[in-house]
């Protein structure tokens, strides 16, 4: 790392993108769609349908007994704070956030007196498991980047759950994220939710009923790795890539829904004619039709404001979402226009200068977005080190704000890395905040979090302690960390 | 030639005093601060005077000066000014946009200098990223250029962040060099071939100094150039500090023989493997450039990285300070301190923190007889914080480089607050400040 030059930080950027969330299950039609074997089913057996889910998740929380969290200060990220609060989890959901909680019997009491608890941290935008340590051309998984639109992708396919840079973020409180695929492209593919558990399996680490993301990119990356590679080669050329991909989109979307309407005319008529043929499928055009119907949550990588606003403009012509603008550096400049679409600005604190486009950073970026009404912040890493610390960027873009007259608490800011993140990635209905219902993942600090001397001592998932900084039981180490180092028995593992 | 006649030699490219601007005299009374005065010791309700532009007095319960400009510092942080050890900063003000980058040679042009590659030949004081760091409280910094194909990067500056035309504190204060891996991309791809180019260059580079005259008169080895031979004739004297990047533990076993045997003045950057080694690097007195934050097996020369690497070493009595990367970093030098701050939770000694961002850069480029703590005599770098220096929602309220108190305004600050108000106004944002 203390190598990375430019043009490693360029691939590293490269990584940063737009994410859109596809809930396969919010779609009313799989019902009857059942397993990923449906796919291609007989028309015996009901029209084709091509599988929404066909890589589910096999997460599944570990034990727990019930855990009252009791006399700390409680910031829920449903925007409260609680000085001597507490909170019970139970069954891997939160059962109660409160002033003076009975602990049930059986409950394992914390006295948490002089902690901090929020919800987990939630990353929305990160690179591990496909650009992770080590860092080789064997690993560097994030960019299919042989093609100005690659939505065909699945970012799930590229992550390597051994990469030990989900420990390090483990430590510093990351329950959930989303890993994107690279920038390099218009469409760079689809995203995928993990929880922040090891497993032998990138489907043991889905987020459970998470939509799908998309990833898109704005600006300099895909011009500068396609300008000579047969484009596009300016911004202008990015417009028309995206645009001639959703009129594809749109004409794709019909098919189906035409095809679908066709079956439905045919079974209720007297069987005679052959059942209608159902389109050829294209991996492509059917993420982007997920989009299209609302079921992927678009990511897109916009650093510039001119360029922000010409996507807001294209939502409205191809009719869709951006749920979230991504780095968007220069989102304080019309940080009004994206309030009033509801649109999120993930952002970093104050990274800036890297290029041309990354030149107007200004550390009030997030504040500045924040206090536009319904604005939404997000702070973000893009990166196997920042994640471990989004705490502290928090920190430092509240006291941005703070000077400059944008006043935050930190049961506010709490929310810019747990409940905004949780919103547009779409899982907030099941993370994100300390609410009775929810999954309990929680962490514990031994301080204000937003001190750079906080860290975070015990981290819950689903109610499980997954991470105990005094218990190196309670600490993950990947295979790739075992054995190494010879006499110095160095493991790794998250605390280090 | 003795080692002597090459310092001779040498001489001219080390400014021994650093010129203070004082047009006529002025004095500045820091009254009743928490002074962190880097020079052993923590004085409550501190005063510090400068005169100009030296510090003339530090203590308690000193009496202003008559005439003396009085700054009250009632609950506040007195501290050196920040030191940043290892940047690029004046070098590059645009990582990817080539025009706007000098920081070193594009990788895999061939283009054939390294040594020789001088930061002062390129340094440009008027960046835009001098006064956004200033404002974070760092004040000197080396700028440094990084190697391109070559093992070598150049020669770095010492330099103030007071943006004047003439901020050059030290020329030719330290020579770069890629080892470990990135050394080997540069060297057949292997370890060895990046030792054994150097250890050729070393020696090219004595026979120079031996007689630079013969040498070039005469058959030699065309892969050497003279201007980057002679570059390092400050080097194999022993008089200029070599900053060698290299990470893993095996690499700075290596690094350690050879320092003793061409007795080199070494300095680590990176280092993340650097604690299994803290035992014999203080012994060989090897001070760390180091980022603190750096904790993952990014590559296999990284895979005993941890957040303790900086107290470990300070444990050991190695002399460690921190960098910003990606590369040597510049745009964010003003986050050294939360740097710092992370050493300080992973077992660094707050003091030790404050040393590492001030008198130990100093002591790595010989320059702590005039810089790096508040001690009288000392060049009067100096920031007034809020509060702790190495907290998030700390910032400082004065900075005084050379004595001189600091504008500490910047472009961000700028953009900040014309887009501070969104609507459409009487006339566009572009006529909204800057005026």
């Amino acid at each position: 790392m203390q190598k990375l030059g430019w043009t490693a930080l360029a691939v590293l950027l490269l990584g940063a993108c737009a994410q859109e969330t596809v809930t396969p299950a919010a779609d009313t039609d799989d019902a009857d769609t059942g397993d990923t074997t449906s796919a291609e089913a007989a028309s015996s057996d009901g029209p084709v349908r091509p599988p929404l889910d066909p890589y589910p998740s096999t997460y599944a929380a570990y034990p727990s007994g019930p855990v009252l969290l009791a006399n700390a200060t409680v910031l829920t990220g449903a925007g409260d704070r609680i000085d001597g609060g507490s909170v019970l989890m139970q069954d891997g959901k939160i059962v109660a956030v409160g002033a003076d909680l009975e602990a049930p019997e059986g409950a394992s009491v914390i006295d948490a007196e002089g902690k901090w608890v929020t919800p987990g941290v939630i990353d929305i935008h990160s690179h591990l498991g496909n650009y992770p340590s080590p860092s080789t051309d064997s690993t560097s998984d994030g960019n299919e980047a042989t093609a100005p639109s690659t939505a065909e992708v699945w970012t799930e396919h590229s992550v390597w759950p051994q990469d030990a840079g989900f420990t390090r973020a483990l430590a510093g409180g990351v329950t959930s994220l989303q890993i994107l695929p690279g920038s390099a492209n218009l469409f760079g593919g689809r995203s995928v939710v993990l929880k922040n558990v090891p497993s032998r399996t990138t489907q043991g680490m889905k987020f459970p009923g998470a939509p799908y993301g998309m990833k898109m990119a704005c600006g300099e990356n895909p011009k500068r790795v396609y300008g000579e590679r047969g484009g596009p080669g300016t911004r202008m050329g990015n417009f028309s890539g995206y645009r001639s991909s959703w009129i594809e989109a749109r004409d794709y979307k019909k098919s189906w829904d035409d095809y679908w309407a066709d079956y439905d005319e045919w079974a209720d008529g007297d069987g005679e004619d052959d059942a209608p043929e159902a389109p050829a499928r294209d991996l492509q055009l059917e993420t982007l039709a997920g989009v299209l119907n609302g079921d992927i949550l678009v990511n897109m990588h916009c650093y510039r404001a001119d360029e922000m606003a010409f996507v807001l403009d294209m939502t409205e012509e191809f009719d869709y979402d951006v749920t979230s603008f991504h780095h968007a550096i220069e989102a304080y400049k019309v940080a009004d226009m994206l309030a009033e679409k509801g649109v999120c600005a993930a952002v970093w604190a104050d990274w800036w200068g890297f290029k041309l486009e990354a030149y107007d950073t200004v550390p009030q970026n997030a504040a500045l977005v924040h206090a536009q009404p319904g604005g939404c912040t997000v702070i973000h890493s893009d990166h196997a080190l920042g994640i471990q610390r989004l705490n502290q960027e928090t920190a430092k873009a509240v006291d941005a704000g703070r000077r400059a007259g944008i006043d935050i608490a930190p049961e506010t800011a709490i929310q810019w890395i747990t409940a905004n993140a949780a919103r547009a990635m779409g899982i907030l209905d099941q993370t994100g905040t300390l609410e009775a219902g929810k999954m309990a993942d929680v962490v514990v600090w031994n301080g204000n979090p937003f001190s750079v001397y906080a860290q975070a001592e015990q981290v819950y998932i689903d109610g499980a302690l997954m991470y105990d900084r005094a218990d190196a039981a309670r600490s993950p180490r990947m295979d790739f960390e075992l054995g190494q180092l010879g006499e110095d028995e160095f493991t790794g593992g998250a605390g280090q | 030639m003795s080692a002597v006649t090459i310092k001779t030699l040498f001489s001219s490219a080390v400014i021994a005093v650093i010129g203070v601007v004082s047009a006529s005299a002025q004095t500045t009374a820091i009254m009743n601060g928490e002074v962190h005065t880097a020079a052993g010791g923590v004085i409550e309700n501190g005063d510090v005077i400068i005169t100009n532009g030296r510090i003339t007095q530090v203590g308690a319960d000193l009496s202003a000066p008559a005439g003396a400009t009085v700054v009250d510092a009632e609950g506040k942080v007195v501290t050196p000014g920040i030191f940043a050890p290892l940047s690029t900063i004046g070098l590059v003000e645009i990582g990817l946009d080539a025009e706007a980058n000098d920081a070193g040679p594009q990788r895999e042009v061939g283009f054939p200098l390294g040594a020789a590659l001088d930061a002062v030949d390129a340094y440009n004081p008027s960046s835009i990223l001098i006064p956004i760091n200033r404002a974070g409280g760092v004040t000197r910094a080396l700028s440094a250029p990084q190697a391109g194909d070559s093992l070598f990067g150049g020669r770095a500056a010492v330099i103030d962040m007071s943006g004047r035309t003439n901020s050059i504190t030290k020329r030719q204060a330290a020579q770069i060099l890629e080892m470990g891996y990135s050394g080997a991309t540069r060297a057949g791809d292997t370890r060895m071939g990046a030792w054994a180019l150097l250890r050729e260059y070393l020696d090219e580079a004595r026979s120079y100094a031996a007689n630079p005259n013969d040498y070039v008169r005469r058959p030699r080895d065309g892969r050497f150039a003279v201007s980057d031979l002679r570059a390092l004739g400050p080097v194999i004297a022993g008089d200029q500090p070599l900053i060698v990047s290299v990470n893993g533990a095996k690499d700075i076993r290596t690094l350690i023989r050879l320092k003793n045997t061409y007795s080199l003045d070494v300095i680590i950057a990176g280092g993340s493997e650097a604690w299994r080694e803290a035992e014999a690097l203080a012994t060989a007195g090897i001070p760390v450039i180091l980022d603190p934050l750096f904790n993952l097996p990014a590559q296999f020369e990284d895979l005993g990285a941890t957040l303790e690497n900086a107290a470990r070493l300070n444990e050991a009595g190695v002399r460690i300070s921190f960098y910003n990367p990606p590369g040597f970093g510049a745009h964010n030098l003003r986050l050294l301190t939360q740097q710092a701050g992370n050493a300080v939770a992973n077992g660094l000694p707050h003091d030790a923190a404050i040393a590492a961002l001030t008198i130990n850069p100093a002591e790595m480029f010989d320059l702590d007889g005039q810089l790096g703590s508040l001690e009288p005599g000392k060049v009067a770098d100096v920031v007034i914080w809020e509060g702790d220096p190495l907290e998030l929602d700390t910032q400082p309220e004065a900075v005084f480089i050379n004595g001189q108190r600091q504008d500490l305004g910047h472009r961000q600050q700028m953009l900040s607050d014309r887009y501070r108000d969104l609507s459409r106004g009487d006339l566009p944002h572009a006529y909204r400040g800057g005026e």
